[in-house]
């Protein structure tokens, strides 16, 4: 199963599924953008603000998501030294900090009207900008250190940090009084969000997944080809 | 339905301003990542296309270098 994940195996799909989440993501992302903004309803509280949930809560599940993938390869590149692992999660880490830095700033744009501040030391908001933190160190330690091994270890380390605190950021809203509600969408549990609501914020989840996976794939080719380049030298 | 996207009951300014963000960032990202990706395709294509002889001769032979150039030729 290993060998068909190889670099070399998968640049030949590359261009083709790049090529197709590109064709599709446009007009996926208007249909949604037309239904997330127009014809999903406002909510009786806090009025059309809520819209703002159709980028901040796929965001925020996107962020986590990534870094729970970033993790796990991360531990299973330092234990068991799989080079593949490397290439993937320096792949994915960019589009997870996007992520967050979206969950974040429309966090905070939400918070104005509803709350009346932008930022407070919540539980919530804190463990998500400390997520956001780990994702510019995870990133800056392959970056800055050339020693391939210490750069693993040290990956590893934010990684175990990282899924620590993606615990943390689920069950802050629970084990603590949160001015961030709780969760409203729950996959073993009732979902207290209206379906005339959720299935646009299903849409909009596809929507940041698609952008998700196209950004990995191009970011992906680009260091396949930076080793083939290396490799191209050593003829 | 409502159909006043800009106003929005007064919200108008924090749901465009979350939206125009997001748009920014992720056209940003796509756009550096695509330059990226385009400026190495061409200088790997380049520096393919000037393998002396003696150093196709060796891709021929050597089966890691096969591998090295084999899925790059099949990908376009």
């Amino acid at each position: 199963m290993f060998k068909i994940l190889t670099p070399s195996n998968l640049f030949i799909y590359l261009s083709k599924i790049i090529k197709f989440i590109k064709n599709i993501f446009i007009p996926i992302t208007i249909i949604s953008l037309i239904i997330a903004l127009i014809y999903s309803p406002e909510d009786y509280v806090q009025g059309d603000s809520v819209r703002i949930m159709y980028v901040h809560v796929p965001s925020a599940w996107m962020s986590i998501m990534c870094f729970s993938v970033i993790g796990f390869l991360s531990i299973l590149s330092f234990l068991f030294k799989f080079k593949n692992t490397i290439l993937f999660y320096k792949s994915l880490a960019p589009v997870g900090l996007l992520f967050s830095i979206i969950a974040i700033v429309t966090g905070s744009l939400w918070g104005l009207p509803t709350w009346g501040t932008f930022w407070v030391w919540d539980a919530r908001l804190t463990s998500m900008l400390i997520l956001m933190m780990l994702y510019i160190f995870f990133i800056l330690s392959y970056k800055l250190i050339s020693n391939q091994k210490i750069s693993t270890r040290i990956c590893a380390i934010i990684s175990i940090l990282g899924l620590t605190n993606i615990f943390v950021i689920k069950y802050s809203v629970r084990w603590w009084s949160t001015l961030h509600q709780t969760d409203s969408v729950r996959i073993l549990g009732d979902t207290t969000v209206h379906f005339t609501m959720l299935w646009p914020l299903g849409l909009m989840l596809f929507v940041f997944s698609l952008f998700g996976a196209l950004i990995f794939l191009m970011k992906y080719k680009t260091e396949v080809i930076r080793i083939k380049k290396k490799g191209l030298r050593r003829l | 339905m409502n159909i006043d996207v800009i106003y929005t009951n007064g919200h108008g300014i924090y749901v465009c301003a979350a939206f125009i963000f997001s748009f920014i960032l992720c056209l940003g990202l796509f756009l550096k990542t695509k330059k990226v990706l385009k400026k190495l395709e061409s200088e790997f294509k380049i520096e393919a296309d000037h393998l002396s002889s003696m150093q196709i001769q060796n891709l021929k032979n050597s089966k890691i270098a096969k591998e090295i150039l084999a899925p790059q030729t099949k990908a376009h």
